[in-house]
């Protein structure tokens, strides 16, 4: 079974972020490293494509500067390849072209399966995924909490509010995973040093048979009008207790009408 | 002159400090005072080769160098997790049995010291011999197949988690009565081999011992190497003791001016944020500074002792003694700029000042780098 992982490549959150002036869109021109949430997509899909005896996982990421920093940390987690697409044309991109440009570059890999994670840690509108299944045409499954391949269909549940839905959709289709899907493994020497033989296809746009004028700032039918910052947090109430601690709890409680 | 390190050492950093952090200070503290091993730790980076990525691929290493070995060290320390056993297991002994051990003492020891399921201590030091190898009283005699081991040793790491010992042990003595040493090892559960808890003030999970030899039996399949060559056989392990030493102090003073910049970034006495004053941030970006000077010197050590620059020894021994004095004083600034938390056990600062303080003394102490810089490097004439 081969699975293809869409994996993001964003500036480290440990250093504080920034946003260009005029277009407000995160500022990427640092190293980029692989998005702690797409580890646990790649995880899944290593542990998949063991199960089924066979098979490999291809990375497809796309990343201004040629980024492949990020892709270097999932073969060395165990993927067999990466797809990079990478065109000055992508600047200002949205997550509709984002996701013509991954549904290309997915299609040349063939997967019975692709996985994405439910949201990226720097953008997070988690709207790319499911647009992708929409352009290859595939069912998409969104919020797994558990994933199984067998018989030509993927079986998923998918977690919500109150607990899970059993959901099963027939091959090929894209799954988007969630923190808790399975825990990733870290990067071994041996991974490592292997990364550095592992093919990585770097593509421009017009290599998947797009227009320029399809994608990037041209073809976004979004745009960032303004940014503020978010505001802060009050600071909270601290209720001493002095043998009626539970009726200021209730009395709170009531209050903000949820008994 | 190239001072990158290369993608592949900086994914390593990369991977070993996450597994670091998933572990962090809390459980280094934690496994320490209620008396636990860090066999957790110890066992996750073995499955991931990051224990011996400085030795063979045969025997299941990453086929790299101490440069590798001494970022393991580094970025573990750094988050909070000083393992003082990397020093010793897979950079002394390791070193030394590769090296010289046969294909058999490979295939027997080595691999399970990469893979982490088993540890080798190392005993070198003596109550009455000191610093002064030479005059090391540990003797192992030749008695049909077997060595024969009566001595004392003390302040030997780690004993209780191993599964033996590389002992350096006194075979001879040349004609201007120095010991004429070789390396044995010896397994922890060796009869006649008693071990006595020396209590130290210092948090961590690794317990030091007396050892008391008392007629220990062993074959002389265990001896590595040649008999009487051990003191120029030890030099192959000394030069990855001394840097992996700096390693480690290098990775707490990390650890510890980040925790301080981040306290004093925040914390606020007289409506500005303490980091301000320039009391409290040229001391910290002094430190700074000299930590950055020590990590060089390791690093370029680290790289003369696998390029087997014969310039290694002499670098490897100014790193340890850079790396010690710029971590204490680092660790010492962080403790001062959390005022009174800088003690308390929650700041995680105070706990390492054991560990932090050790690399001034151990494994080799200050004034014996001195003299060897004083007498090798400046051809000072010598004190003894
Ligand atoms: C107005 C605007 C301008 C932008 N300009 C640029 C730009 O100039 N340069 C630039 O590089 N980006 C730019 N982006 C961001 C980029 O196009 C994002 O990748 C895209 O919008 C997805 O956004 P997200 O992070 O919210 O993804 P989400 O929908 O939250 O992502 C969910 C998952 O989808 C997958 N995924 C998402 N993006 C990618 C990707 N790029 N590669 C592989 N997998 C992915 C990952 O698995 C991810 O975890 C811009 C975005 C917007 C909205
Ligand atoms: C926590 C801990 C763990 C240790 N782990 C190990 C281990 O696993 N294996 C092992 O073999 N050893 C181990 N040691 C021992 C350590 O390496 C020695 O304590 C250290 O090398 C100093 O030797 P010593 O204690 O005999 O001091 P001494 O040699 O007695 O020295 C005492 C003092 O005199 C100074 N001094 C001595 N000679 C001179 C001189 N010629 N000129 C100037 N000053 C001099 C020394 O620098 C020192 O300050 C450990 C020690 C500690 C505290």
């Amino acid at each position: 079974m081969n699975v293809v992982v869409c994996v993001k490549q964003i500036p480290d959150p440990a250093n504080p972020g920034k946003l260009t002036s005029e277009t407000h869109t995160i500022v990427r021109d640092g190293k980029l490293i692989l998005d702690d949430s797409d580890a646990y997509g790649v995880e899944m899909a290593l542990q998949l494509v063991d199960a089924a005896g066979g098979g490999e996982v291809t990375l497809v990421s796309m990343a201004p500067h040629s980024e492949t920093s990020g892709l270097r940390t999932a073969l060395a987690m165990g993927a067999a390849k990466a797809i990079l697409v990478s065109d000055d044309a992508l600047a200002g991109s949205d997550a509709l072209s984002t996701a013509k440009v991954l549904a290309a570059a997915i299609k040349r890999a063939e997967p019975d399966l692709v996985i994405a994670a439910t949201e990226s840690t720097d953008g997070y509108t988690g709207t790319t995924p499911v647009q992708v299944a929409e352009v290859l045409g595939w069912p998409s499954i969104s919020f797994a909490k558990k994933v199984a391949v067998a018989d030509g269909t993927v079986k998923v549940d998918r977690q919500t509010e109150t607990g899970y839905d059993s959901v099963e959709v027939s091959l090929p289709a894209l799954v988007t995973v969630t923190a808790g899907v399975v825990e990733p493994r870290y990067p071994s020497f041996k991974g490592i040093m292997a990364a550095k033989g592992k093919p990585v296809e770097e593509l421009k746009v017009t290599d998947l048979g797009l227009e320029p004028g399809q994608v990037g700032a041209a073809g976004a039918r979004q745009e960032v009008v303004s940014v503020e910052p978010a505001e802060a947090r009050k600071a909270g109430e601290i209720v001493v207790d002095e043998g009626d601690g539970y009726e200021k709890i209730v009395a709170f409680l009531e209050q903000i009408k949820v008994i | 002159m190239e001072f990158h390190e290369t993608e592949e050492q900086q994914a390593l950093r990369g991977a070993v400090g996450k597994l670091g952090r998933s572990f962090g200070h809390e459980y280094f503290v934690e496994t320490a005072k209620s008396g636990g091993k860090s066999t957790a730790l110890w066992q996750m980076a073995g499955k991931y080769g990051f224990l011996g990525v400085n030795l063979a691929e045969e025997y299941g290493g990453g086929g790299a160098g101490v440069y590798e070995l001494q970022i393991v060290a580094e970025e573990l320390a750094a988050a909070g997790c000083p393992l003082l056993m990397l020093v010793v297991s897979p950079a002394i002994c390791g070193s030394i049995i590769q090296t010289f051990g046969g294909k058999e003492q490979r295939e027997r020891w080595l691999r399970s010291i990469i893979s982490g399921e088993s540890i080798m201590s190392f005993a070198i030091t003596e109550p009455d011999a000191g610093s002064n190898s030479h005059n090391l009283a540990t003797t192992a005699t030749r008695d049909g197949g077997d060595y024969v081991l009566r001595g004392t040793k003390y302040y030997i790491s780690g004993v209780d988690e191993a599964d033996a010992i590389l002992v350096v042990t006194r075979t001879g003595t040349d004609h201007a009565g120095r010991g004429q040493l070789s390396l044995i090892v010896v397994p922890t559960d060796a009869p006649g081999l008693s071990k006595t808890v020396i209590p130290v003030e210092m948090t961590a999970p690794e317990k030091q011992f007396t050892l008391f030899f008392d007629d220990v039996r062993v074959p002389t399949e265990n001896l590595i190497g040649t008999e009487g060559d051990g003191l120029r056989q030890l030099f192959q392990g000394l030069n990855p003791e001394r840097i992996m030493g700096a390693a480690v102090g290098n990775g707490i003073a990390r650890y510890a001016l980040e925790k301080a910049a981040d306290y004093a970034r925040v914390r606020q006495v007289w409506g500005v944020p303490i980091g301000t004053h320039q009391g409290v941030a040229h001391p910290l970006a002094h430190a700074r500074i000299n930590v950055d000077l020590a990590r060089l010197m390791t690093q370029r050590a680290a790289w003369l002792h696998d390029e087997r620059d014969p310039l290694a020894g002499e670098a490897a021994n100014m790193a340890k003694f850079a790396a010690a004095e710029a971590g204490i004083a680092a660790l010492d600034q962080a403790i001062q700029t959390h005022g009174g938390n800088g003690l308390s056990t929650e700041y995680g600062l105070a706990t390492l000042w054991g560990p932090m303080r050790l690399m001034r003394t151990a494994p080799i102490s200050r004034e014996m780098i001195l003299n060897y810089v004083a007498r090798h490097s400046l051809g000072l004439p010598s004190s003894y």
